[in-house]
């Protein structure tokens, strides 16, 4: 991988192993580098430590989202899902358990996959891709059991609220959709541009990203502005003024940190204001995850459209980068 | 003739220590006084021998174990009247002092210590202060070196204040002379999580408004240090820790290398500063509020603690930053500032100004971000670090003493006159030669004995005239010469410079306004040249130039005049021989002129007491004259004098000299 290819690199995704010790990233060349966070936390870290243990390809695509389970790492990209066990990955080993398709329409094309998210009561892989629709795909046995249709167009991003049972799904369409897992029918659909608080007309009406905290749900899209939605009145409470799209968001104790177009981690309170924005290395940032598994461990990471992944022990300031 | 009476030292000892005890008893010390002069003796013996016996008392005090602090201040009490009584020498309450100091746990030493401070006026006081001032430095000295600075801060600080109010500020022993670094305060930090030590000591020390934690601090077993709970950034720790380094020395930052090392780590300190805002956190104000209500004083350490699981923390307290942007602006002060004692080693180059210039200009932006109070803060530290340049610049000095000596007034008067010079010597004799006593000297100084006559001679007429100067550029300003416009000399901007100046003190063209704009110097020069080249005597070849501009007619001639004239007779000084024709004219008159002379009349009577020649004295009388007006002492004064006084004969005789 020469330095050309390194300019042009973009972090699509990320995901910490359930021990918390490894993040594993995905890139736009279709590989997958495993980092071993330990080392490059600790006080005799040099350079080296802060290299991949591992890198391989994975698909032939980029790879747009990558999932954790309890003992697998679960990345899609073109299509497909290919699934690895943490224990052999950390051994480099890197033959993949199993690889699967969900059952499009067409075989011409094949539609990429966006997102996936895990469904834990029910043990299952909620899908959503090119081609509009969510696909459901039972853990153990790996029997897709249902599609879930009613987007017009192609799924960004999804979300999974347990404590309802309910899956929610935003996309291309500017709509967001609140499944119910048992019925796979779409409860509430929220078209979000129709709300002119949030509205931003001259971005479109997409949705980028949404996740959930049972009651309240963030969304952003390219369209809409950030904002803090009550999932019960399916109202917004209340709007971020941050600039350009904001690609992933997330809940984190008393603030929503938010990643997007823009050399900054956004932190904002939940009243509507914007805290802080931490600079960071990439220009602009395409993925954000919080490694919760470990305490000793618990960085913040964010990667983008660079080689590297910036590192935060301390939320409001970079520590180190981690480089592919 | 009886025998010289001996002095029994010891019989004079012991009723000198009675007599002490008594005085004690009934807390005067008339006893004492009474037994003193009761004594017959010498009095340095008599004095001598009851310091012995005040301080045995006060030995046997203090064997005693029984008594009180109180009863040592009685003691010394004693002492000091016996001082002002003067049945003792001075330095007795000061021995009685360090005694007691040396020999009385802390605690104690703590009580005397407040009478010592307590009694500061009358340590300051003349019968005192000499004899004393050494003894209580080393006694200040002793105890601060028994004391722990960050365990008895404040016992420590009493003693330094005291010091300080003792002495006067420019006291040698007390300043910093050499600007020297206390290069052993050393910050030590982990290298490794090995050395981690936390969790061992235990933890006494609360940092002030402690802001609510990110992380969670696993429960610690004091004793082992317990593995990391929390992410640590060893790279910003080690980075930051080794900064304190440099502000410990701050010599090294003038070597490459280490500057170097200095700039990266900065840069990213400051930098996590920057990125790292701070909120004014309501919450933890209601904590400060509690931490001080609840009788905890202020809390200080001396030191930083270091360890990297505090680092977080640290981070996010705003005092904590203030100490370190406040650290950088006293070392860049220290940098860029002129001190006597840098070797010549020391300077910066052009790179490190100006990063020290923008790194002062992020230090104080975030200083004013830091709340609460941050734009107050950094203007107080501006204003202070402003009056640190006073101080500097007095220990650049060599930190004179701040006492102003009283200015002299007229008395010394009287011995200068008695004591003046053989004539000879000051050029009044025959000769007017002074002699400086070594011939080459000698001849040097009479070339011209009058400095300021020797600086308005003619040969120190360097200022060139008009015409020299301008000569060459009137000659290229004529169009028939076809001179091209770069080589005219009035576009050498060095021409150009020494020309202005030559003109505002030659030329009156110089103060005409114009309604011309000129746009360049070169340009303006042009026209000055053209307009000089008209006024000036026609045998220049340039008289045919065309000039096509308006005639300033002026009168100006009349507005500037030459400025080395030489100056007109009657503003010169007096001579000694005009002096000894007047003197000799006014013989027994003088008495008259010296009215028109403003002499006073203790002045008047030492003139008569000096000498009985009236001649003579006429003569004193013109010479402290001139000696009191100096530069005024001018002949047009003297024939206004001399005029009034009703001598116009002798005026006449100086006027035609």
């Amino acid at each position: 991988m020469g330095p050309v290819e390194h300019l042009h690199m973009s972090v699509f995704s990320q995901s910490f192993s359930p021990c918390g010790r490894f993040l594993a990233a995905g890139n736009n060349y279709g590989e997958i580098a495993v980092f071993s966070l330990s080392s490059a936390l600790s006080p005799d870290a040099t350079d080296m430590s802060r290299k991949p243990i591992l890198t391989f390809t994975a698909h032939e695509g980029p790879v747009f989202s990558l999932l954790s389970t309890d003992s697998h790492l679960l990345s899609a990209g073109n299509g497909e899902i290919s699934a690895w066990t943490w224990a052999e990955l950390i051994k480099r080993n890197t033959k993949a358990v199993w690889t699967r398709r969900p059952n499009y329409k067409s075989s011409l094309e094949i539609p990429e996959i966006n997102a996936m998210t895990i469904n834990p009561t029910e043990n299952s892989l909620v899908i959503g891709g090119g081609d509009n629709n969510l696909h459901i795909m039972d853990l153990e046995s790996g029997v897709f059991k249902s599609v879930l249709q009613g987007h017009t167009d192609y799924i960004h991003c999804l979300s999974v609220r347990e404590r309802e049972s309910e899956i929610l799904s935003g996309g291309e369409d500017g709509a967001v959709r609140i499944w119910d897992c048992r019925t796979g029918q779409s409860v509430h659909c929220i078209e979000v541009y129709k709300y002119e608080d949030c509205a931003r007309p001259q971005y479109g009406k997409w949705i980028s990203c949404l996740t959930t905290d049972s009651d309240w749900m963030v969304l952003c899209g390219g369209g809409p502005y950030l904002s803090l939605w009550h999932l019960r009145s399916l109202s917004p409470t209340s709007i971020f003024p941050l600039s350009g799209c904001q690609r992933q968001a997330t809940f984190y104790q008393d603030m929503i940190l938010s990643v997007g177009e823009g050399q900054f981690v956004s932190h904002c309170l939940l009243g509507g204001e914007v805290k802080a924005q931490i600079p960071c290395t990439p220009h602009s940032l395409n993925t954000l995850a919080l490694n919760l598994n470990s305490t000793e461990n618990r960085v913040l990471t964010v990667g983008g459209s660079s080689h590297q992944i910036d590192v935060f022990a301390n939320l409001s300031y970079r520590s180190f980068s981690l480089a592919f | 003739m009886s025998p010289p009476v001996i002095f029994n030292f010891n019989d004079a000892k012991d009723t000198f220590t009675a007599s002490t005890r008594s005085a004690l008893e009934n807390k005067t010390s008339k006893p004492l006084i009474n037994a003193f002069n009761q004594i017959t003796g010498n009095e340095t013996e008599k004095k001598t021998t009851l310091d012995q016996a005040l301080r045995q008392v006060l030995e046997e005090q203090i064997v005693e174990k029984k008594a009180l602090v109180d009863d040592f201040l009685s003691l010394i009490y004693l002492s000091i009247d016996g001082v002002t009584e003067g049945i003792c020498s001075a330095t007795t309450p000061f021995l009685l002092l360090g005694d007691v100091l040396d020999c009385l746990p802390l605690d104690q030493c703590d009580k005397i210590f407040s009478f010592v401070e307590e009694n500061v006026s009358t340590w300051k006081s003349n019968s005192f202060y000499t004899a004393g001032k050494n003894y209580l430095l080393r006694m200040c000295n002793d105890l601060l070196r028994r004391l722990s600075k960050s365990q008895n801060t404040v016992f420590c600080g009493r003693i330094q204040l005291f010091l300080a109010r003792l002495f006067p500020l420019s006291e040698k022993s007390g300043l910093n002379l050499q600007s020297q670094f206390n290069l052993d305060n050393i910050t030590v930090f982990n290298k490794n999580e090995q050395e981690s030590t936390l969790g061992q000591r235990p933890t006494e020390e609360k940092e002030d408004g402690m802001e609510v934690e990110e992380g969670e601090m696993g429960d610690e077993e004091p004793g082992t240090p317990a593995p990391c709970s929390i992410p640590i950034d060893y790279n910003l720790y080690r980075k930051f820790w080794t900064l304190q380094d440099y502000f410990r020395n701050p010599v090294q930052c003038y070597e490459k290398f280490s500057w170097m090392t200095f700039l990266k780590y900065s840069d990213e300190t400051l930098a996590v500063f920057k990125s790292f805002k701070l909120d004014d956190m309501q919450a933890s104000k209601r904590k400060l509020e509690e931490l001080r209500t609840a009788g905890g004083e202020h809390v200080y350490f001396a030191k930083f603690l270091t360890s990297e699981k505090l680092m977080d923390l640290q981070l996010s307290d705003s005092n904590f930053r203030r100490h370190i942007l406040l650290q950088y602006l006293i070392l860049f002060q220290y940098l860029k500032g002129q001190v006597k004692f840098k070797s010549s080693s020391c300077v910066l180059n052009d790179d490190q100004c100006s990063w020290i210039e923008e790194t002062t200009k992020l230090v104080y932006q975030l200083l004013r971000e830091i709340p609460p109070d941050g734009d107050k803060f950094a203007t107080m530290v501006e204003r202070v670090l402003n009056t640190e340049e006073n101080w500097n610049s007095w220990k650049n000095e060599g930190c004179p003493s701040f006492v102003k000596d009283r200015p002299v007034d007229d008395k010394p008067k009287r011995p200068t006159r008695k004591r003046q010079a053989p004539e000879d010597f000051l050029g009044k004799g025959p000769d007017r030669k002074v002699f400086m006593g070594n011939d080459e000297l000698t001849r040097l100084w009479n070339l011209n004995h009058d400095n300021m006559a020797a600086c308005q001679s003619e040969k120190r007429e360097f200022m060139p005239s008009l015409e020299e100067f301008f000569e060459e550029a009137i000659e290229q300003a004529d169009p028939a010469n076809m001179v091209e416009d770069e080589y005219k000399v009035v576009h050498n901007s060095n021409y150009g410079w020494r020309a202005l100046r030559l003109l505002s003190r030659r030329s009156p063209h110089f103060f005409q306004p114009t309604n011309q704009q000129f746009k360049s110097l070169d340009d303006y020069l042009e026209s000055m040249v053209i307009k000089l080249a008209k006024e000036l005597p026609k045998d220049l070849p340039s008289e045919e130039i065309k000039t096509g501009e308006e005639d300033d007619e002026d009168n100006g001639d009349t507005l500037l005049k030459e400025s080395n004239d030489s100056p007109s007779m009657q503003a010169k000084q007096v001579t000694n021989q005009q002096m000894d024709e007047v003197a000799a004219k006014l013989g027994a008159q003088w008495k008259t002129l010296a009215s028109q002379l403003d002499m006073k009349a203790a002045e008047i009577r030492e003139i008569e007491t000096d000498s009985e020649d009236v001649d003579m004295q006429a003569k004193l009388l013109l010479v402290c004259w001139q000696e009191r007006e100096g530069t005024q002492a001018t002949v047009d004064s003297l024939i206004t004098a001399l005029n009034n006084a009703g001598f116009p004969k002798i005026a006449d005789i100086l006027n035609e000299t």
